[in-house]
């Protein structure tokens, strides 16, 4: 299926965010695609549908925070950067705005290993917002309305698909309808969001934002599991009344890599990137933090929050005794404004104030917004498809931070799979979904959807299984290809860059291995890299190039007609060739977790009661996880490799077994 | 085990015995135990052990005073592929009885295996009668009396006398009469254990082995395994490698944003190279755990007409192999498995090693050769006569006879030299000296499986080497039981290699290592994933920006 972008009519096309859109009173508008929320899982949600040639329309509370930051001013980080790649791969948004509006790029782990490699990038909050609206405004089919969605509206459910109602509209604040065939929530901290300030309390999703009341209570009503979740901001501080001179500098790399596939380059000079500083804690903040404690609800309060991304508060209190690091990152090139990494907190304002004179460089500072907690809602994520859409509710997607995740790029990552998704849900074509062995976005679905979450979900390479082969520099050659054949929600333009790029590498690395030499000469010719004197025989240049210190540029200096035209993707070819010797097990590993995966469990087993050899705590575990597929259920805790032979030889046995598109064979 | 029941002979209390410490040690006790007063009782003590095999048949057969005939043996041999029918042996050999215990109290306390026959997995045995109090109190030690009636008791089942743990067990004490009460089924209590989580996978393996435990060091192996020793060892590393691998994974992800403590990697480092430190010994244990499991391989080898096939019959006690004064008798190898010491022991006695242009014999010299090559333990055989002929060369002879053996270790070889009846006493002490002064040789064994005499220390020399090989169960590291142990542990020193060589160069590929290490030893122990990896990480740093 060809992408359809090209061929529709703009209806009503947003000119400028502030003028009045449209349809506002129209009840009874009908729409292929609706996406509740204009944050990075919500936008990309959005595009994501149109792309495929969905009638969408994006409703928010207000229009001016489509694309707002609303935490910390960067995009990327360790299985962060390689979110965002991925999300670029299927032509999402946010890797091309990074580029377009980053003041500090940085590649994390340089000397760890391309694999691990972090792309980071701190963002201009403005431009990244401005730059998104304007790509929101200028996506054929994606039409944005301001309003509070009150409620869904069900019916019966399509009998041929599992689920109990299906989804037809939503209503919104005044009471109009807006009927939709497929609706994403991506409400991030907003179901029943309560900020924290001390020991007060405001309801609310964002600062100065109304939380949605209305929307939390009608997923009660069908049914849906809900969790609570805590999470924290940290004080915004004023540039001038930061002294700079005795801290640790930090500069964007030299050569900036950009995020996005499509670009060769990011939109800053390299020399005109911002700074960023660093210092640390001294023990002065350990006290403030203990004689506020009693005026701190947020951190007495056992709602669960992220072990990694803890409050300052919560950092002194499990690892006393300490200098805790707290980055100063500029919020943009005209901002006035500093964003403290590492200083989240919830105690009183004054109390914020206190702490900062004991971090060298923030003695005088002058805090600008205090820094505050949310809690929120978020949905048990077991209750989803891989594909996001609910098992209760057909046709309707949750996305994002409602999931129990945090990071814009977690965000980001779900908002494209579910746009995807509901798009192909309209069409009644068959899902699009990303295995754990084709990328970070399916190890991120995956877990949410067979393990929950207990604290909100970050992304780490630890979590990839195939880390070395999920890398951020082949994401596009893991995922543009396949999703543009089966879901037409990735461009042309996007899609030709690929398949030039592969048959480029390809060709590349078999020119490579061509070039065969005895290693003797290899000696000879790369004197100062340390062939081994007993290897005989012949040696390609693939293989040379696995060689600590060689480069294909010295190789293109040996053979200067072959090489020097592929020395544009030197980087690539040189990732390629340091994995290669492993990528033979791995991929035999992938092939048995694929075939586990294709091992689809049917939903309604009675696992309490099967009559198979199964533990107790199996048994419970099991019923509570509902794993999809063998895979998902090998990875539950509790789930012993002998209880996974038991369920299958049950289910082999009772012929309950299905493979996904047919019945199991006998493997 | 309706049949035994039946024959279970009523005048003989055989476990009253057991428990009886005043009755005297006899003759026709075979190995360590004092309880082997009636065959009846013997089978039966074998039974509650779960380890009756051919060799104590023969025991039995030896106890009754005579060696079996073809037809009895018959009946043995059915057991090898269908299950042994106890009462039909039993028939075969009416009891006798060797000492006759007075009935305690009024009644007879009678004993019997009530579950499944056979190698099993769950032995229920019914005690009944006035003693049965005072029976449960000797096996298990019980310093405060009876369990509380009807109520299931897990507790060790000691020998009596000698105070060894024998199995641990469920205790059920019910006063008074027990109508209709049916054993539970073979194997439902093992499974359920095992589904239960109570067992790990080195557990389950170390029961497998219990239930097919032939010797007595095999048992208490065994047991020492089920307890889990071994599972407690793979458990440690396999800790202890989640943990090197918690902080690489942790130096990975968080190292460039946090501040992860220097030193982390040094901290890999040290861990991984303990761990490869101990797997390395541990693999390297000789196959001290394997042998005690499958049996250690001794072999009979020497010149034709030496007297091999002699010292095996002596050694088993009946005319395994044929023997006759002419050379070249034995043509093939002669197998027999044996219990030596409570070890397990195959022995084999091959063709005396000369040239000869005789096909089948050529062949049988090849058959030896290769047993040679496999051989734990080498037996090499010489006639001591020749050996007094070729005095002033001795030591040479001896020594390339030894090369001849394939034996390259004195510590894998016994010296016998046999027909000593043949030498007069000086001769004799004349050659004792001479072998003295070299310090090289193997221990020397001086016999005569003619009239026997030299055979009784040859045996005791037999079973301190035996104990060597096998190692002591009881002592040190537990073995490795299992071949499928030894290729997990020897691909986790793979992995750990891995890390070794990437560890300066590509963090993900170093850690790549670790992961598969952990994978295979996860393999032996269970499986360790991500979210205990960073549940480790979050305990063992602050991560947080």
């Amino acid at each position: 299926m060809l992408p359809r972008r090209f061929c529709h009519c703009h209806r009503a096309r947003l000119q400028f965010l502030s003028t009045r859109l449209i349809g506002q009173n129209v009840s009874g508008d009908q729409y292929d695609v609706i996406v509740v929320g204009g944050g990075h899982a919500g936008t990309e949600a959005a595009a994501a549908a149109a792309r495929g040639g969905a009638q969408t329309l994006l409703v928010t509370q207000k229009l001016s925070t489509i694309g707002t930051l609303s935490c910390n001013p960067s995009f990327g980080g360790i299985g962060k950067g390689h979110l965002v790649r991925e999300v670029d791969a299927l032509d999402g948004l946010c890797g091309r705005l990074c580029d377009q509006t980053g003041i500090h790029f940085k590649v994390l782990n340089r000397s760890k290993g391309p694999a691990v490699w972090g792309l980071r990038a701190q963002v201009d909050r403005l431009l990244y917002r401005s730059a998104m609206q304007r790509e929101v405004c200028a996506t054929a089919l994606l039409n944005v309305r301001e309003a509070s969605v009150e409620d869904l509206m069900v019916e019966d459910p399509d009998a041929s698909r599992p689920g109990l109602a299906r989804v037809t509209g939503v209503r919104l604040g005044d009471g109009a309808i807006v009927l939709g065939r497929a609706v994403i929530l991506t409400t991030g901290t907003f179901l029943s969001g309560s900020l924290k300030f001390g020991t007060s309390s405001v309801p609310g999703g964002r600062l100065g934002e109304a939380p949605s009341v209305g929307l939390s209570l009608s997923l009660s009503e069908l049914g849906f599991t809900k969790g609570r979740l805590k999470t924290g901001t940290p004080p915004r501080i004023r540039k001038e009344s930061v002294n700079f001179d005795k801290l640790e500098v930090h500069h964007g790399d030299e050569r900036p890599v950009p995020f996005s596939f499509m670009n060769a380059e990011v939109a800053i000079e390299p020399s005109q990137q911002l700074l960023c500083h660093l210092t640390y804690t001294t023990p002065g903040v350990e006290d403030v933090v203990r004689d506020t404690l009693a005026a701190n609800d947020h951190v007495q309060q056992d709602t669960k929050g992220p072990r990694y991304c803890p409050s300052i508060e919560s950092k002194v209190l499990r690892f006393p005794g300490r200098a805790h690091q707290v980055w100063l990152e500029p919020e943009g090139l005209n901002s006035e404004l500093i964003y403290p990494q590492g200083l989240s907190m919830t105690m009183p304002v004054e109390a914020q104030v206190a702490l900062l004179r004991h971090i060298p460089g923030l003695e005088a500072a002058d805090i600008a917004a205090a820094g505050y907690g949310v809690q929120y809602d978020y949905l048990d994520p077991r209750q989803l498809h891989p594909t996001l859409e609910t098992r209760k509710v057909q046709g309707l997607f949750m996305a994002g931070q409602i999931n129990g995740t945090t990071g814009y790029e977690e965000a980001a990552a779900q908002g494209i799979v579910a746009g995807i998704n509901a798009f192909l849900h309209t069409r009644s074509l068959p899902p699009f979904t990303i295995s754990r062995t084709e990328g970070y976005i399916g190890v991120l679905i995956d877990d949410l959807t067979s393990l929950g979450v207990t604290e909100p979900y970050r992304m780490f390479t630890s979590r990839a299984e195939f880390r070395t082969i999920l890398r951020p520099d082949n994401a596009d050659q893991r995922l543009t290809e396949r999703a543009y054949h089966q879901t037409g929600c990735i461009s042309g333009a996007r899609v030709v860059t690929a398949r030039h790029i592969a048959s480029r590498l390809s060709e590349g690395i078999s020119l490579l291995k061509s070039l065969c030499l005895s290693s003797y000469r290899w000696k000879q010719l790369l004197p100062e890299v340390g062939i081994s004197q007993e290897r005989s025989g012949h040696m390609s240049a693939f293989d040379v190039l696995q060689y600590r210190g060689v480069t294909l540029d010295a190789l293109a200096a040996v053979f200067p007609q072959d090489l020097v035209p592929f020395l544009d993707l030197s980087d690539r070819i040189q990732v390629e060739a340091l994995y290669e010797p492993h990528a033979e097990q791995q991929k035999l590993d992938m092939e048995q977790v694929r075939r586990d995966e294709q091992l689809v469990l049917p939903t309604d087993l009675d696992y309490l009661h099967l009559p198979a050899s199964l533990s107790i705590e199996a048994r419970e575990v099991l019923h509570r996880h509902r794993p999809p597929t063998i895979a998902a259920a090998s990875r539950l805790p509790g789930v012993t490799p002998a209880a996974i032979m038991h369920l299958l030889y049950f289910l082999r046995a009772s012929g309950q077994q299905k493979e996904a598109g047919g019945p199991l064979v006998e493997r | 085990m309706q049949s035994a029941e039946e024959d279970c002979n009523a005048e003989v209390d055989p476990l009253a015995a057991l428990l009886n410490d005043s009755v005297p040690k006899r003759r026709e006790r075979i190995d360590r135990d004092g309880t082997y007063q009636a065959k009846g009782a013997f089978l039966r003590y074998n039974l509650l052990c779960n380890h009756f095999d051919q060799r104590q048949a023969h025991g039995v057969f030896e106890t009754a005073g005579r060696l079996p005939s073809p037809a009895e043996l018959t009946v043995w041999e059915r057991q090898e592929d269908t299950e042994m029918d106890y009462g039909d042996l039993l028939a075969v050999f009416k009891p006798r009885h060797f000492c006759s215990v007075p009935p305690v109290g009024q009644g007879h306390t009678i004993f019997a295996l009530s579950s499944g026959r056979g190698k099993c997995g769950v032995a229920v045995i019914r005690v009944s009668g006035p003693a049965s109090a005072f029976c449960l109190c000797q096996l298990t030690r019980m310093k405060q009396g009876l369990p509380p009636p009807r109520t299931a008791v897990l507790h060790s089942i000691s020998d009596p006398n000698s105070g060894e743990l024998l199995d641990r067990g469920l205790l059920l004490w019910f006063p008074g009469s027990l109508p209709g009460l049916r054993p539970a089924e073979a194997g439902e209590f093992t499974r359920r254990a095992f589904q239960a989580g109570k067992l790990d996978l080195t557990e389950v393996e170390g029961l497998g082995d219990l239930i097919h435990a032939e010797t007595e060091a095999q048992r208490r192996q065994a047991l020492r395994q089920m307890a889990g020793d071994l599972g407690h060892l793979y458990q440690t590393w396999s800790h202890t490698l989640t943990r090197a691998l918690a902080h690489l994974e942790a130096f990975i992800d968080f190292s460039e944003e946090e501040n992860i403590e220097d030193g982390v990697l040094n901290q890999v480092d040290n861990f991984v190279r303990q761990l490869q430190m101990e797997i390395h010994s541990h693999l390297h244990d000789n196959r001290r755990g394997e042998r005690l499991r499958s049996g250690v391989h001794v072999v009979i080898a020497g010149e034709a007409n030496a007297g091999k096939s002699s010292l095996l019959n002596a050694i088993c006690q009946r005319p395994a192999a044929i023997v006759s004064p002419i050379a070249g008798t034995t043509r093939d190898v002669v197998e027999t498995a044996l219990d030596i010491g409570g070890f397990p022991v195959l022995l084999s006695d091959t063709a005396g090693l000369r040239d000869t242009h005789d096909i089948i014999e050529k062949e049988g010299v090849r058959r030896t050769r290769e047993r040679l090559e496999q051989a734990d333990l080498t037996v090499a055989l010489l006639d001591v006569v020749g050996l007094l002929e070729a005095s002033n060369k001795l030591t040479h002879l001896l020594f390339s006879f030894l090369e001849d053996l394939n034996v390259r270790q004195k510590q894998q070889c016994i010296l016998v030299l046999n027909k000593i009846d043949l030498l007069h006493k000086k001769e004799l002490n004349d050659l004792h000296c001479a072998l003295k002064k070299e310090e090289d040789l193997p221990t020397v064994c001086w016999l005569s499986c003619k009239t026997g005499s030299g055979i009784e220390e040859f045996l005791r020399v037999l079973r301190a080497e035996l104990e060597i090989l096998c190692g002591n169960p009881l002592l040190g590291m537990p073995s490795l039981t299992q071949a499928r142990h030894r290729s997990h542990l020897h691909k986790c020193l793979e992995a750990l290699g891995l890390y070794e060589y990437y560890k300066r160069a590509d963090m993900a590929l170093a850690a790549e290592g670790l992961r598969s290490a952990l994978a295979s030893l996860g393999r032996i122990t269970g499986k360790v994933g991500a979210e205990e990896i960073l549940n480790l990480i979050f305990r063992d740093f602050c991560i947080g920006k």
